[in-house]
């Protein structure tokens, strides 16, 4: 990856493993520094300016005529940052809090769910022929429809409230999983197969040390697709069928017309997916150290 | 012609196509029996007795398809996932252009699109709905949200793929910048914005169907709303035909959104020969 490799040619930078080891933190502080010293942070902060100043002038300074119906960037920021919310959720609210574990916890249900059933599945269909013709038909059936679909036939086959939104994101999640999975097993390369077999290796055997191992990169990657699928399950799923949680916020300040609460609810909920995904990602990259990533979706 | 009869002949003989038709079968076959089995058994199926069985399924669906307000909803889904599909790509290729080739533009820009980027598009229609006049243009606004983030990052990740040996070639064989890009860079970015395309317009009917079923429909053709509202309608007016009319939304929105896909599929394999060259 190319921004693995010492640019550290320059004088009195640590460069190479061993040194990595030996002075971690010196290394980190050079990182941090070259940072500061490319122009990267500062385009972001200029990005973040212009972004967050044409919501702010456009909203609040000029009034223009669609935006001046949307919540504004200081309002938004007040209502936040405010330990008595004129709508009642802020960072000093236990109401915010209870919302985003909520959503949590639903989400880290369903994707354990989705991981420990569509994992393994799309292992096996990738792997064994035979398992394949019999699963794929049913699973390219089903795969197609929308999951937001299924909301009225499961809040029709399955009890309570809480178990339709759970189901809704096991299967937004299963599927990308298991699919990435199988994409993952056809990806490995044969040689490495016929090779463990020629040395004697049993079936079990080639599955645990070549398929498992080789398909980690694309699992990986499903495992953060599902997860964005997930949340974006999550929210349709809380805003039709729930009584809490942040997808439920939005819709319910929607409703209440306190639309500072909804930019609020809408911003933690991009923050806390992408905490999620990266730490997908992280867990991922942890097991993958062997294997440049080199796909970026 | 006869080949065609053959290798279809031989495909029957094939054990792993009867493997898949036998599962599609005892599918098939459970959940006739579950669906029936109070009528049958006089014992009831948790979950599978509540859905309805898949002959009744068949036959409202061939009575429904004889009526003119089933297409007129899909025709208005397949319209609003058509505007915001296309604004996507129109907007998310340049856009995700110019991010990979222009190092400035990547770094005041790809911060806040990234920020944005994991907030679902559903978690946008409320402020879309206060934002835009009409409820048409605030479905494809997010419509076109969706789509636009699968666009904009696989075209990035497809530009990185380009081999850079290319663009050294041609450098050093003295190629303008423009020759660069409109002989190496888009050509080489053609597949990934064709896969892009087609996850994009998976997202696009996820969300379409999502924002109709949450906005409950409206519509600009008078009693039709699109398919995620027809689901929707068929929930809530509940009776005994709604298990029924939902299954098929369901089933349709599913082979439209195949449908789509497929086309977008062919479509990019017409624009892409080298690759399919074998």
């Amino acid at each position: 990856m190319a921004d693995e490799a010492p640019a550290s040619k320059t004088q009195g930078a640590p460069s190479g493993d061993r040194d990595i080891q030996e002075a971690p933190l010196a290394f980190a502080m050079f990182r941090i520094a070259e940072y500061l010293r490319s122009p990267r942070p500062y385009l972001m902060l200029i990005g973040f300016a212009l972004v967050l100043g044409f919501w702010h002038l456009s909203v609040e300074v000029w009034r223009l005529p669609r935006f001046k119906e949307m919540p504004g960037l200081v309002q938004v920021w007040k209502e936040w940052t405010s330990t008595d919310p004129v709508y009642g959720i802020s960072l000093y609210t236990a109401t915010y809090y209870d919302d985003i574990a909520a959503s949590c916890r639903r989400v880290a249900t369903a994707f354990l769910l989705a991981t420990s059933l569509g994992v393994p599945l799309g292992l096996m269909m990738g792997w064994s022929r035979s398992f394949n013709a019999f699963a794929f038909p049913v699973f390219e059936l089903f795969r197609p429809i929308p999951v937001i679909a299924w909301i009225p036939l499961a809040l029709i086959m399955l009890p309570g409230r809480e178990t339709p939104v759970i189901f809704l994101i096991t299967m937004a999640a299963f599927f990308a999983t298991t699919l990435n999975t199988m994409l993952g097993v056809a990806s490995i390369d044969q040689t490495y197969i016929r090779a463990a077999q020629c040395l004697g290796a049993t079936h079990w055997k080639v599955f645990r040390h070549i398929i498992v191992p080789g398909a980690m990169p694309f699992i990986f990657t499903g495992l953060q697709i599902g997860m964005g699928v997930a949340w974006f399950s999550l929210v349709v799923g809380e805003m039709v069928a729930g009584s809490s949680g942040l997808g439920y916020r939005i819709n319910d300040s929607y409703v209440l017309v306190s639309y500072p609460t909804m930019v609020i609810n809408m911003l933690t909920l991009g923050f806390v997916g992408y905490v999620s995904s990266a730490l997908v990602r992280v867990v991922g990259n942890l097991l993958i150290r062997w294997h440049g990533r080199e796909l970026v979706l | 012609m006869i080949d065609s009869l053959s290798t279809t002949l031989s495909q029957l003989r094939n054990r792993y196509f009867w493997y898949g038709v036998s599962s599609l079968v005892l599918m098939f076959g459970a959940w006739e029996t579950g669906s029936r089995s109070e009528q049958w058994f006089g014992f009831y199926t948790p979950s599978l007795g509540a859905l309805p069985p898949p002959d009744l399924i068949l036959s409202t669906l061939f009575h429904m398809i004889g009526t003119l307000e089933f297409w007129q909803n899909v025709w208005l889904s397949c319209v609003r996932v058509f505007v915001g599909f296309t604004a996507a790509v129109v907007l998310g290729v340049p856009f995700g252009l110019l991010l990979a080739l222009n190092r400035f533009f990547h770094g005041i820009f790809f911060p806040p699109f990234e920020v944005f980027r994991p907030i679902p598009p559903i978690a946008w229609v409320p402020a879309s709905i206060i934002f835009w006049p009409t409820q048409f243009l605030s479905i494809g606004f997010v419509t076109f949200l969706g789509a636009f983030f699968a666009i904009v990052i696989s075209v990035i990740g497809g530009v990185r793929l380009i081999d850079v040996r290319y663009v050294q070639a041609a450098r050093s064989m003295g190629s303008s910048r423009l020759d660069i890009f409109r002989r190496i860079i888009i050509p080489g970015v053609l597949p990934s914005i064709i896969v892009g395309a087609v996850i994009g317009i998976g997202i696009t009917w996820q969300v379409v169907i999502a924002a109709e079923l949450i906005s409950g429909g409206g519509s600009a053709a008078g009693s039709s709303g699109g398919l995620g509202s027809f689901i929707w309608n068929a929930y809530v007016t509940g009776g005994p035909e709604a298990e029924t009319h939902i299954i098929i939304g369901m089933f349709s929105i599913g082979v439209a959104g195949a449908l789509s896909s497929e086309l977008l599929r062919a479509a990019g394999k017409w624009v892409t020969p080298w690759l399919s060259s074998t």
